[in-house]
This record gives structure tokens, C-alpha cells and sequence, in this order.
């Protein structure tokens, strides 16, 4: 941002913060800021870029529409909500970036962003691995296989996909059934101790949604009707997200 | 309280008593009762860091000063029967198990309501910690740990390991300013004062090396004197002000109790600190008790469950004749709620003028016979105290011995002497001995003088030949581990105060007689609310006012803050005041000259060429302020740059001027907060404000900018705050050493001003053009010094009225009968002036509505033989009672105006000739104590 003088008071015009204002409910407080800094203090991405979240609304506040979209601190927004958590006002901090992140064409977003986005909607998984559903499937059945046969106190545990009527819908983050399939397995062993009655499913299975950070509406949406479709065919009571 | 049946002037109010357990009459107070109860229980005055008895008094400055038994805790009460420690060891027979809630139906004409608060509950909160991390504590918990009377006997400690912390911070605005669950929207008002006294207290306890931090977002000090604090406690106590809310409270680390802050410097950085202790400012709330009595009773509330009450009556609830003052009308400080209880009782005693004095009886002694004053007779009764006393001192021994001393001819022990048989005795004693001198070794004079005193005074004797021998609070309590010197002192105190008995002589009562006018200077909202205050309670009552109408600086409130409409109301109020038939208004009107005092005021005033006297009882000082006529950013050269309400008048007679306008700014504190006006002029925020809504709710695309410095809308008043957020006005702080920079330009064509300010976050300049600036300058004092000086009354060093005491007499001077209100003593908004206004009338009137004034008559008497006419006693005179007259003949002499002393001694202590003498403490009657003390 240059150093120079920051020219204000012409006819007012319709800025970047008031339109989002609009999409959200109360305007997402995104006037209310008392800039005392609980936002940044709390913020893990603040000082990157130089910028954080008292900084970011500022600008907004301001109308320094560019510098706020165009920053590229808004990628490194984790969406913790740490800031609105503590905020005395509680601003929508994060709805602010996320706006910003949409203004931005697809093309020019985060490669590594809209490569995971992209890499899930090949198959109904949703996977960011890109795994179809029946790897997935197939995974599952040969971890319990040899959990049941070397650890005979958990013969009888289960890990079922697509049981109908089964109380917990479970998903799954997608990174373990490829790179680290034993990390499943803790989880299932509780569940099995407690004796839930629970299932995962092979359609949208997978619980990230990179989409979501990438700021594509449309993707984000279908990520999540396919998972929610899913858990409502089995007639799930709970869904149980583990991301 | 249970009900209210009704209408105003005629109430009956249901109150519920519950049963104490303990006898009011007999309780001596000794605390052998709570030495003896095995209970302990969690004490809460002390916010729970200490331990009580199940029987006790809630805190040491307690009034009455009388046991409490805690039935919810008490063993006897909950194993039936058993225990009855405090029974058995009680000296006065003072437990009484047997009572019973009582219900009192009480026949009244009007209530108060003075509920007052509870401190916000910060245990919901989870990111401060509290309630897990055993060193977060409230602000309340910590003014325990300061007090000598505190859990830690004001040792500055921490609970996690009662170590002294090295680093103290504190939180600001913790559940007020805050939108979270169970939070308020309010500012607490006081949390910003409390905190830099409690850093500077505790800096004080812990000497030079603690360090101090305040974490704060806007430094709220706008009362009288409190920027000076603000300042004291920043340069020169070194307190260190940190701007910035705290995300977090987290441990420092494993197995440490120490707390890490991670919080954001005002210039952006990321700062980590370690403290020992982190005080957690909590703020003001109406608790569940007490919205539920206001439902049971019928009072509205507002959102926030204060009170509702009008800017214009702001002690009056919902309910007529049901007054409220205190933090049950909004979060306030000591002096306003004062202020307010002042208010409210005037506001009682309009509304039952017609009844004054109905239902008094007035007390008749029998009468003095002059002639028993001859020979000295002396009476002397030494008490036990109970064991207070008796268990340290011999009593027997002391009675004894008083026998043997010279013109005593009777002598008595009683077991206590304050209990109402012993009076009937002391009674007795004085008639069938014919004593004409009485002498009590006991308690204190403190408490008790006024007691004796009447006792013989009902015997027939002048009440002024009483003495005291304080043998307990003096003797028995601070030398209880050496009782035979104790014994020995208590023998030397009662032969000083026999040798003094001897000599005292009867005081004539000092009446005075009493005018029943009241003078009010200054026709402004505070003057007609004070006058008629005064005037419907049948007071007749003066108004000058040196200029040509009524009205003062109310006439530019065009709505309160609330939204009210100021106009309406000050047209109301002209009228009234115009209209009633015990006010005479005095136009283009000065004061010359004033002399006497309370009571008999006499007054010059000149009108025009005419002058008068005006003969009145008391004075109020409502001379108002005026606002600063900056020479500073372009005003008085650029007709675009206003003040205060100049902007809002020219967008109201032209309105097209506020069509064409793309945007406007507001600079804040010009002229206040600086080194050459170091005070805050309070309203400013809250004025801005308002026109800041006002003008973006006609003109949503205006620009508006505030620069400011810390805004200061305390209490209710942060909803403006909001709004003003809420509506798109953009808020640039700036510094005293960086101050705005305006300059005249044109933008297309057009002429605007230029102002360039540092953005306080971004840290680089901004270039606001606007159309229009409006300076919310200094409200300044109208320089009074003349006025002062006539009426002897001091200024601050603003020029404002300095009063007798900030907290507890804001209304009153050190010299009687002359009261001050509204902007004459401070800058405040019209709703504070109101209050101030009406607390003015009420002290006024119970001056007023005497017949006479009694004035206490141990004043100083001047031998004007030996008077040489110096005047030092007049110099020295902090009341201006003593002065020169002149004698004929012998040039100047000393007298003494009795109405105004107060008996202090410093003029007796000043004269070179030793002329002035003072009644009941002579030279010679402290002689002779002094000499019977050496005599043992």
C-alpha cells in the first residue's frame, strides 16, 4: 500500500464493505469496530503480509477497496473464527474475507486452493484426494480385516459404510484413507467401546471442503448437499463432523 | 419491600423484616459472640477470599453497629437447639432465638428507590479465565486484598500462593461494552477511575518496584478533576496505559501461575507480556432482586433493567411519588449519586410541602436553675463496657479512686452505662446529689458525648457541663495485654477530666433567627429548577440574571440525548418560573455587594441605574460556563469551520446547505485535555454524537468524521456510540502532539476544507475534504473571581466553584447557607445539571424552612481589652467568621460572627495577644487537665 495520503470525503460511493454488509445477518456488525486490536491479538495469520484482521477492516472501512481485495493476506485467513469469538462487538471479520476471496476470478485464486476443489469434484467422495468411492470402501474393509485378526479384543468391532438406519453419519477426513489408514482406527475403537451405532458413507465421505476455503459458492454447496443426501438416504439421526 | 399501595402523598408500604436474632438495644457490639461461634462461613463481604462466624456484622464501618445472626449457617438453627455459644457468652443478654419475621405496613407520602448494583459476573466469560486461573480476579476481590480490613490486612498478595505479584494489569470494559451473552452494551462509567486508583494504591502498598499496566480502548476520567488524576497517575506515578483490548488470558506456562497477555500495541505490533495478577474491571448491573421489585412495585425498567427516568426529571420513576436515585438509574459514580440522593429528597419534599412538620414533636427539658452552677459538685460514673472495659481495666479501683479527688461528691460503676436504666440513674444521681458537673469514663465521645449530654440535660443541667473520659477506645482496647497500667491510665484520665469538670461553665444554645428567602444567581436551566424546587415548597425566592432573558446555555439543546425535546421543555420551565407566585425574577440584574450569613443575607443588586437589597437565608450559584473561542483550525477566519451547535443551526435555517454537502467533520476536545485546560469538558462526545446521527439519518451519503481522542459517552450514553458506528461515521483518533492539520481548498470548483490527520490504525495520513467542521470546544468558566470573593467562596484552578468536598458534599461549601450548581461547579450535560439543580434546593431548604438556625455554640470569644486589631485572626479564619470592626475610639477590634464558626481554635492559635479564647475548651480549662495529668 503506498505511503502517500489516503484521499477521502468525495460523493459517497457504494463500497465494498456495504455490499457484503448486505449478504449478511445484521451486516455482520462489520461497522461497529472500536479498532481495539482483540481481533489481531488473537489472530494466527496477523503480521503475515502485513496485515491483520483490525488492519483488513480498517482498510474496508475506509473504502481502500483495492488494497482490501487485491491483499493476498486474505488466503492465509485460517477461518478459525478466533476473532469474532473474543470480538466485544463481534464483527464477521471472516465473512469480510471471504468476500474478498470470491471477488477474485477462479483462475487467480490459490493454485494449491482450487486444485483440492477441483481434485474433489471428480467423484462423488468429494474427496480433496481425489479417491473414488470404492477405494475408499475397500480401505476401510482391509483395515478392520486386520485389526479384527491381530487384536482379538476388537474382533468384533465394526466400521460400516452405507448402514442403513445407523444412528451417528461419520466422515472422514480424506488424507488418512491414502497416506495414514491406521489413523482411522482410534476412533472406530471408541465408537465400538461406547457401542454407537454408526456408519460411514461412499457417497461424500470425505468431511474438508476446500471449496469452501476457495470461496466457490456452487462447489461448496454441491460438497455439502451430497454428504447431507447421503445421511438422509440412511436415515442418520446425527451427523458427526470430525474435521 | 413487598408493596406499594397507592397513590403519591398517601402510601402504604409492606416491608419485611426478618428476624436478627440478636436484641438491637442490648448488642454492645464487643464481638465476644463471633470470637465464641464455631461456624465459620464463607464471608462475603470479602468477595469470599476470607472467613466469617456465622454470627456478625457484615463489615467494621456497619451502621448500626449491631450482630446479625445468620440463620442459613447457624448451628443452632440447623440442628435444632444446640450450640447457643453466643447465648452463653454474650454480656449484655443481647441473643434472642425467639424472634420472628415481622411485617411492617408503614404509612408514607413518597419513596426512594437507591437499590444501587451488582458487579458483573465474569465467570461465563471463558477467554479471560476467571474461575480457572486462581490469579485472574475481579476489581472487587482486589479492593479486598487492598483493604486493612481485607482478607490479607492489606498485604498485597495473590491467591494462587500468597506471594506479592511484581506485575498487575487490568482489563477494561469486562461485561460492559460488549455485545457477548449476559453482557451489557452500557459503559459501566466508573471501571476507568476505579482501575487507575486501585493501580495507584497498590503501587503505593507495594513501594516503587510493581509494575502497573491498565489494558483500555477509550479512557473514560470526564469528572471534575479526574483527567488531572488521570495524568498524575500516567507522568508521575507511572502507571503504564495500554491501549489495546486483550484477546486472551492463557498461563504462562506448565507449572507456573503466572498469567501471559498477548495483545496488539496501538501502533500494530504484536506484544507478549507475563503478569502475576490480572485484575479483571467489571462492570455495573441491575441484579434479578432487584428488576423483580421494580415489577412487584410497578416501576418501569429500561432494556438494560436501570430505571427509565426523563433527562428532565431524572430522579422521578414511572410511578409518581416513587423517586430513584443512584446506580438504579444508570452506572455512576459517588458524586452524582450523591448528587441524585440530594435530588430525590427535594424532590420528596415538593411533593409533601403541604405536610411539613405535621407529625414532628418537639422535645421540652425541664429548666435550668443558674444557681446550682456555684460550687463545682461532681458527679463520676466509670463503666464496664461489659468485659470491654471490666476485663482490662479495675473499675471498682478507677470509681474509688475518682472519690478521693477534689469537688467530687459521687461516684458510680455501671455494667453499661449507655443502657437506658443507667440513664434514668445518672438522672437520679444528679437531683438527689444535687450535682451540677457529671463526668462518664467510658466508650468514646465519639459516639456517646451527644447521649450524655442530653441525659443531664433532662436532669436539669446545661448539657455543656458533661465531660468525657475516654477509657476504652484509649486505654482498655490498645492496652488490653497490661491491665495494671491500664488501671493507672484510666485513674490519670478521669482526674484530667475531674479538673476539668470543674471549671466548665453553662453554653447558652446560640439561636439564631432565619430568613426564608433564597437568592438564586443565575436564570439557566440549573437556576429555575433550583428555584422552583424552592418555590413550590412555599419558599419565596430570588433569580438574578445579569442578562436580559431567561434560559442560558439550554436554549441551544435542541434534544437530549435520549431524543427529548429540549426546546419544549425550556419554554415549559420559563414558563413556570415566570408564572409562580413566589419567584421574582430579576433581569439585566448584577450583584454589588453581599454581607451576612446563613440566614441573614443581605444582597446589593443593581438593575440598570436602580439598585436594591435583597434580604434572603441562603445563596445558589448558577452562574453556568460558557463555551472556548478557539484560535485554532481556521475558526473565526473560514466560515465553514463551526462550533458546538453553530452547524446544526445553520443546516436547521438552511437546509439545502446539509443537501449539498458530501461531508462533514467533527474535532473533538479542542481546548480540553490540554496542558493549559487540563480538564475533560464532558458533554462533547455525547453532543457530536447526536448531530453526527442526527445529520447521517437525514443524509445516509454523507461523509462524517469524528477526530477524536477518547470518546467518552459514559453509561447509557454508549448507545450513541453504537449508532454512530452503525450508520457508517468514520472515528480517527488522534494525539496531542499530532493534531489535525486544516486548510482551506477547493475541490471542482468548489470551496473545502482540507484537514490531514494520521489514521490511527493504518498510520498514514488521511486527506478528509469536507464541507463543513464543527469544534466541540472547552466549556469554560465565566470567571467568577469577583463574585468569589464577596461570598468567600474558592475556585479550582479552571475557574469552576470549588465545593466542600467532591464526593460527599457536591453541592455545599465550607461556608454555610451558599450552594452551587450546574455549569458554575463543572461542565456537565443538562440532565446531571437538573440533578445538581434539585440537590442544590434540598440543602437550601433544610436551611430555609428552620425557624431559627442552631449553630453549635463552642464558638470563639475575643476579649476586645486585650485586642490589639491586628487582624491575624481574620487572615487566619478559614470560615470568615472573626473580622475587624471598627470601635470608636480605639481604632479596630476583633469580633467573632458566631453563625459562621465552627469552633476549630486556629484564630485563638493565631492571636499574639492569647484575646481569643475558646468556649469549653478556655485556655484555663485545658490548663488545668494538662496540669492534673503531670499530678499523679
Amino acid at each position: 500500500m503506498a505511503e502517500e495520503a489516503i484521499k477521502l470525503g468525495g460523493k459517497r460511493k457504494s463500497v465494498f464493505i456495504d455490499k457484503v454488509k448486505k449478504l449478511l445477518p445484521e451486516g455482520g456488525n462489520l461497522n461497529l469496530c472500536l479498532t481495539c486490536g482483540t481481533c489481531s491479538a488473537g489472530c494466527p495469520a496477523t503480521g503475515l503480509e502485513g496485515m491483520d484482521p483490525r488492519k483488513f477492516l480498517r482498510m474496508a472501512a475506509l473504502g481502500l477497496d483495492e488494497e482490501v481485495i487485491n491483499t493476498p493476506w486474505i488466503w492465509m485467513c485460517t477461518m478459525c473464527y478466533r476473532c469474532v469469538y473474543a470480538c466485544p462487538m463481534k464483527i464477521d471479520i471472516p465473512a469480510l474475507v471471504y468476500a474478498a476471496r470470491a471477488s477474485w476470478p477462479r483462475e487467480k485464486r490459490p493454485k494449491g486452493l482450487v486444485g483440492s476443489c477441483d481434485m474433489a469434484l471428480r467423484n462423488m467422495s468429494h474427496s480433496a484426494m481425489g479417491t473414488p468411492p470404492e477405494d475408499f470402501t475397500f480401505v476401510v474393509e482391509d483395515v478392520l480385516e486386520e485389526y479384527r485378526e491381530t487384536q482379538p479384543e476388537f474382533k468384533d468391532m465394526e466400521a460400516p459404510i452405507d448402514k442403513k438406519g445407523a444412528h451417528f453419519f461419520l466422515n472422514q477426513n480424506s488424507r488418512e484413507p491414502v497416506t495414514e489408514p491406521d489413523e482411522m482406527v482410534p476412533l472406530w475403537k471408541i465408537l465400538h467401546i461406547v457401542g454407537a451405532d454408526w456408519t460411514y458413507a461412499s457417497k461424500g465421505w470425505a468431511a474438508e471442503n476446500y471449496c469452501m476455503f476457495l470461496a466457490d459458492d456452487d462447489s461448496w454447496k454441491k460438497i455439502i448437499e451430497t454428504s447431507v443426501d447421503a445421511a438422509k438416504e440412511l436415515g442418520c439421526k446425527v451427523f458427526l463432523n470430525t474435521e | 419491600m413487598e408493596s406499594i399501595e397507592g397513590d403519591a402523598g398517601n402510601f402504604t408500604v409492606t416491608v419485611r423484616e426478618r428476624p436478627r436474632y440478636v436484641d438491637m438495644d442490648k448488642c454492645i457490639a464487643c464481638g465476644i459472640c463471633a470470637e465464641r461461634c464455631p461456624r465459620k462461613v464463607k464471608d462475603e463481604y470479602n468477595q469470599g477470599l476470607a472467613k466469617r462466624k456465622a454470627i456478625y456484622v457484615q463489615y467494621p464501618q456497619a451502621v448500626p453497629l449491631k450482630y446479625v445472626i445468620d440463620a442459613d449457617h447457624c448451628i443452632y438453627f440447623k440442628k435444632k437447639g444446640r450450640c447457643r455459644a453466643c447465648e452463653k457468652y454474650c454480656p449484655a443478654d443481647a441473643i434472642d432465638f425467639t424472634q420472628k419475621e415481622k411485617i411492617h405496613k408503614i404509612q408514607v407520602g413518597s419513596v426512594v428507590l437507591s437499590t444501587g448494583f451488582k458487579s458483573f459476573d465474569p465467570s461465563g466469560y471463558d477467554v479471560f479465565g476467571y474461575g480457572s486461573l486462581p490469579n485472574v480476579i475481579t476489581s472487587m476481590e482486589f479492593e479486598r486484598i487492598l483493604s486493612a480490613s481485607g482478607p490479607f490486612q492489606g498485604h498485597l498478595q495473590r491467591p494462587s500462593d500468597d506471594k506479592p505479584p511484581q506485575k498487575i494489569a487490568w482489563l477494561q470494559c469486562v461485561g460492559s461494552r460488549d455485545l457477548h451473552a449476559g453482557c451489557h452494551e452500557y459503559c459501566s462509567s466508573v471501571c476507568c477511575m476505579y482501575a487507575i486508583k486501585e493501580a495507584v494504591i497498590a503501587k503505593e502498598h507495594a513501594g516503587g518496584d510493581l509494575d502497573t499496566a491498565i489494558f483500555f480502548m477509550d479512557m473514560r476520567t470526564p469528572g471534575k478533576e479526574f483527567d488531572k488524576y488521570y495524568d498524575r497517575a500516567r507522568d508521575e506515578v507511572g502507571v503504564r496505559f495500554i491501549r489495546s483490548r486483550v484477546h486472551s488470558i492463557e498461563l504462562a506456562g506448565h507449572g507456573s501461575d503466572d498469567l501471559r497477555i498477548i495483545y496488539m500495541s496501538e501502533d500494530g505490533k504484536l506484544k507478549k507480556e507475563i503478569f502475576n495478577l490480572v485484575v479483571l474491571s467489571t462492570g455495573l448491573e441491575i441484579s434479578e432482586d432487584v428488576r423483580k421489585l421494580a415489577q412487584d412495585l410497578g416501576i418501569e425498567l429500561d432494556l438494560h433493567g436501570f430505571a427509565k427516568t426523563s433527562s428532565f426529571t431524572p430522579v422521578a420513576t414511572s410511578r409518581p411519588g416513587v423517586f430513584a436515585c443512584g446506580a438504579f438509574t444508570g452506572p455512576k459514580d459517588i458524586p452524582q449519586s450523591v448528587m441524585e440522593a440530594s435530588a430525590a429528597s427535594s424532590a420528596c419534599a415538593v411533593l409533601l410541602a403541604d405536610s411539613r412538620n405535621t407529625l414532628t414533636q418537639e422535645k421540652t427539658y425541664p429548666s435550668e436553675d443558674p444557681i446550682i452552677y456555684e460550687e463545682p459538685r461532681i458527679g463520676v460514673f466509670v463503666c464496664h463496657c461489659g468485659i470491654n472495659i471490666g476485663g482490662v481495666v479495675d473499675v471498682p479501683a478507677v470509681r474509688d479512686y475518682a472519690e478521693t479527688l477534689p469537688n467530687v461528691v459521687y461516684v458510680a460503676d455501671n455494667m453499661f452505662t449507655c443502657s437506658q436504666d443507667t440513664q434514668g440513674l445518672i438522672r437520679d444521681a444528679v437531683k438527689e446529689n444535687r450535682l451540677n458537673r457529671v463526668v462518664v469514663a467510658a466508650c468514646t465521645p465519639r459516639t456517646h458525648e451527644p447521649l450524655f449530654q442530653e441525659t443531664i440535660r433532662d436532669g436539669g443541667l446545661n448539657p455543656y457541663l458533661f465531660e468525657f473520659a475516654n477509657i476504652r477506645d484509649q486505654d482498655a482496647w490498645v492496652h488490653q495485654k497490661e491491665p495494671e497500667k491500664a488501671t493507672e491510665k484510666a485513674k490519670d484520665l478521669v482526674r484530667m477530666s475531674v479538673a476539668k469538670a470543674a471549671l466548665l461553665e453553662p453554653i447558652e444554645p446560640l439561636l439564631l433567627g432565619n430568613r426564608h428567602e433564597a437568592m438564586v444567581v443565575g436564570g439557566g436551566a440549573a437556576g429555575m429548577i433550583a428555584a422552583l424546587d424552592l418555590a413550590d415548597q412555599g419558599l419565596k425566592t430570588f433569580i438574578v440574571e445579569q442578562k436580559g432573558k431567561l434560559g442560558g446555555n439550554a436554549k441551544y439543546v435542541r434534544k437530549t440525548w435520549k431524543g427529548e425535546d429540549g426546546r419544549a421543555f425550556l419554554a415549559d420551565l420559563i414558563g413556570r418560573v415566570q408564572g409562580h407566585k413566589q419567584i421574582e425574577v430579576l433581569l439585566d440584574t448584577k450583584i454589588s455587594h453581599v454581607s451576612g450569613f446563613v440566614g441573614n443575607f443581605t444582597t446589593t443588586v443593581t438593575t440598570g441605574s436602580a439598585e436594591q437589597e435583597l434580604e434572603h437565608g441562603i445563596i445558589i450559584l448558577a452562574v453556568g460556563a460558557k463555551p472556548l473561542k478557539p484560535d485554532e483550525y481556521l475558526y473565526g477566519q473560514n466560515e465553514r469551520v463551526m462550533r458546538w451547535h453553530e452547524l446544526e443551526e445553520l443546516f436547521e435555517k438552511e437546509p439545502e446547505r446539509l443537501e449539498q454537502a458530501e461531508a462533514v467533520a467533527f474535532i473533538q476536545c479542542v481546548g480540553s485535555r490540554e496542558p493549559e485546560r487540563p480538564y475533560c469538558s464532558k458533554f462533547c462526545c455525547t453532543s457530536s454524537l447526536q448531530q453526527a446521527i442526527d445529520f447521517k439519518t437525514r443524509k445516509p451519503d454523507l461523509n462524517i468524521y469524528i477526530l477524536y481522542r477518547d470518546i467518552r459517552t459514559y453509561g447509557q450514553r454508549e448507545e450513541l456510540y453504537r449508532k454512530a458506528r452503525e450508520l457508517g461515521v468514520i472515528f480517527i483518533r488522534y494525539s496531542l502532539d499530532k493534531k489535525p492539520v486544516v486548510e482551506e481548498t477547493s475541490v471542482d470548483g468548489k470551496d473545502k476544507l482540507k484537514i490531514t490527520v494520521k489514521d490511527h490504525i493504518l498510520g498514514i495520513p488521511l486527506e478528509l475534504h469536507v464541507d463543513y467542521l464543527n469544534l466541540a470546544t472547552a466549556i469554560i468558566a465565566r470567571g467568577e473571581e469577583e463574585l468569589a470573593k464577596m461570598l468567600k467562596v474558592p475556585l479550582n484552578e479552571d475557574g469552576f466553584f470549588l465545593e466542600a468536598h467532591m464526593k460527599l458534599r457536591p453541592v455545599d461549601f465550607a461556608t454555610d447557607g451558599i450552594f452551587v450548581c450546574g455549569l458554575a461547579h463543572y461542565p456537565k450535560p443538562l440532565e446531571e445539571s437538573i440533578v445538581q439543580a434539585k440537590a442544590a434546593a434540598a440543602r437550601a431548604a433544610s436551611v430555609l424552612i428552620k425557624e431559627s438556625v442552631e449553630v453549635e455554640p463552642t464558638v470563639s470569644v475575643v476579649d476586645q481589652e486585650k485586642c490589639i486589631g491586628c487582624g491575624l485572626c481574620e487572615a487566619s479564619c478559614p470560615f470568615g467568621a472573626i473580622h475587624l470592626v471598627k470601635v470608636p475610639g480605639r481604632g479596630y477590634r476583633a469580633e467573632n460572627i458566631s453563625a459562621l464558626c465552627k469552633g476549630c481554635g486556629i484564630c485563638a492559635a493565631a492571636c499574639p495577644q492569647k484575646a481569643i479564647d475558646m468556649k469549653h475548651f478556655r485556655d484555663r480549662q485545658i490548663h488545668a487537665m494538662i496540669e492534673a495529668g503531670g499530678r499523679r
